[in-house]
């Protein structure tokens, strides 16, 4: 949908990075690109929600930097790699990560403590990316049914209507935070996240074995998954993509390297 | 196997890249798959680099031995890049339109930060919705913290040098 969006864009002549594209969604029948601009005061907005509901930021300097650099790794071969990137860990016991948008990614301690070795991070940080990349949220955002035909979601609309921006923000919280992502934008993240490790040089099949350590511990109750697919689904897309290889792909797991960095951060 | 499956399975070969997958063979045309990338002298990492590539520039595939690709670019140079740096699916538009974006980012990253230049990540939009929402300043002032937190691509590269990660794997 999003390459629809950008082959309409370019037949108005629009440029959806700069945030100029302002065509009208029943003009066009398809969702209207989201310019960066706008992207970034979305991304901020969703991002002081994550931190609210998940008890702000887990403050270690050492642990803050070893995450930051992982994900740095991680985003400079992505999809999209070039747009700045923010890592946080959030104070909180639960096991999740999120991405809003605008390169903020977020992981729980509770999640870090579940993870043994720099790959798993490296998975899960890359499947925070490429909700990024492939612009999830902004979806939402973009099918809200308070934005009427033809709306431009522009920076000078949002700063004009702040109450339209609160309502999209909290819509799109949400659906980030409470509902979750349709299924299949989860299992694509899962498989792209394993791909963007594994082109960094990370064992992509350390993201099966972290699955299936988190199956193990929580089981595929549905009542955990109401934001993610169980684990077994996650599992089976990650093993189908990984399947395609024609030939292995080695890659480092750096265990080692990992626990040096989290002991006793934790 | 599902439809849906089929096609998320036929996608994974072009969203790999060449560096997982596939050989290539001379003539073959590449794009760079990563913020920036080196071309260097000799197929390893610790050949000199002989030019700097951006993210979505278009190679001509001279040859490839194992993880590596000798590559031409459009400007004449000519060097090895790391395979893994390398698609066969060319960037969408809106990748190389951020492209652009990202070095305008660069560049104002790079110039001194101060409070009018707005080095902070909530902007005149999210500070007003923070403030409507009842945010405290607490997180308001993490996200600004966040977005300003920096690590630069060289201690990037460093990093993956001391895990001897891909072209630092051998």
């Amino acid at each position: 949908m999003q390459q629809v969006s950008e082959e309409v864009a370019r037949s108005f002549g629009g440029e959806s990075a700069a945030g100029f594209v302002r065509g009208g969604s029943a003009m066009a029948g398809g969702l209207l690109p989201i310019g960066y601009e706008e992207e970034q005061s979305i991304g901020a907005a969703l991002a002081l929600q994550v931190l609210a509901r998940y008890n702000g930021v887990y403050d270690r300097p050492d642990l803050t930097r070893y995450v930051n650099l992982v994900g740095q790794a991680v985003a400079l071969t992505s999809d999209r790699p070039n747009i700045a990137y923010h890592f946080a860990v959030l104070n909180h016991d639960s096991i999740n990560a999120f991405a809003t948008a605008a390169g903020y990614v977020f992981i729980t301690k509770g999640l870090l403590g579940q993870i043994q070795n720099e790959a798993e991070l490296a998975a899960v940080l890359g499947h925070e990316i490429s909700h990024i990349s492939e612009k999830h949220i902004l979806e939402v955002i973009q099918r809200s049914k308070l934005l009427g035909a033809g709306a431009e979601i522009t920076f000078a609309a949002l700063n004009s209507n702040p109450e339209l921006f609160r309502g999209l923000i909290d819509q799109a919280a949400k659906k980030l935070l409470d509902e979750g992502l349709d299924q299949n934008k989860e299992l694509a993240a899962d498989r792209l996240g394993a791909i963007f490790a594994a082109r960094v040089g990370y064992d992509p099949m350390a993201y099966v074995t972290l699955l299936q350590r988190l199956r193990a511990l929580k089981g595929d109750d549905a009542a955990f998954f109401k934001t993610h697919p169980n684990f077994s689904s996650r599992i089976e897309a990650v093993q189908q993509g990984l399947a395609t290889l024609t030939q292995p792909v080695p890659g480092a797991l750096l265990a080692e390297r990992f626990t040096q960095h989290i002991q006793g951060q934790l | 196997m599902t439809r849906r499956i089929r096609h998320l399975l036929s996608g994974l070969a072009g969203l790999l890249g060449i560096g997982l997958l596939v050989s290539v063979v001379y003539g073959a045309e590449v794009y760079v798959q990563a913020k920036s990338a080196q071309l260097r002298n000799g197929k390893t990492s610790l050949s000199q680099t002989v030019a700097t590539v951006q993210f979505g520039e278009l190679l001509q595939v001279v040859r490839q031995e194992g993880d590596w690709l000798e590559v031409r670019t459009a400007a004449g140079a000519q060097g090895w890049i790391f395979a893994n740096k390398t698609t066969t699916t060319k960037p969408s538009r809106s990748a190389s339109s951020l492209a652009k974006l990202g070095q305008a980012m660069r560049q104002a990253e790079a110039a001194p930060m101060t409070a009018s230049t707005g080095a902070r990540g909530l902007d005149k939009v999210s500070e007003e919705y923070a403030n409507r929402s009842g945010i405290p300043q607490q997180y308001q002032d993490a996200v600004d913290r966040m977005a300003v937190y920096h690590i630069s691509d060289q201690e990037v590269e460093e990093f993956l040098r001391e895990g001897g990660l891909g072209e630092y794997a051998n």
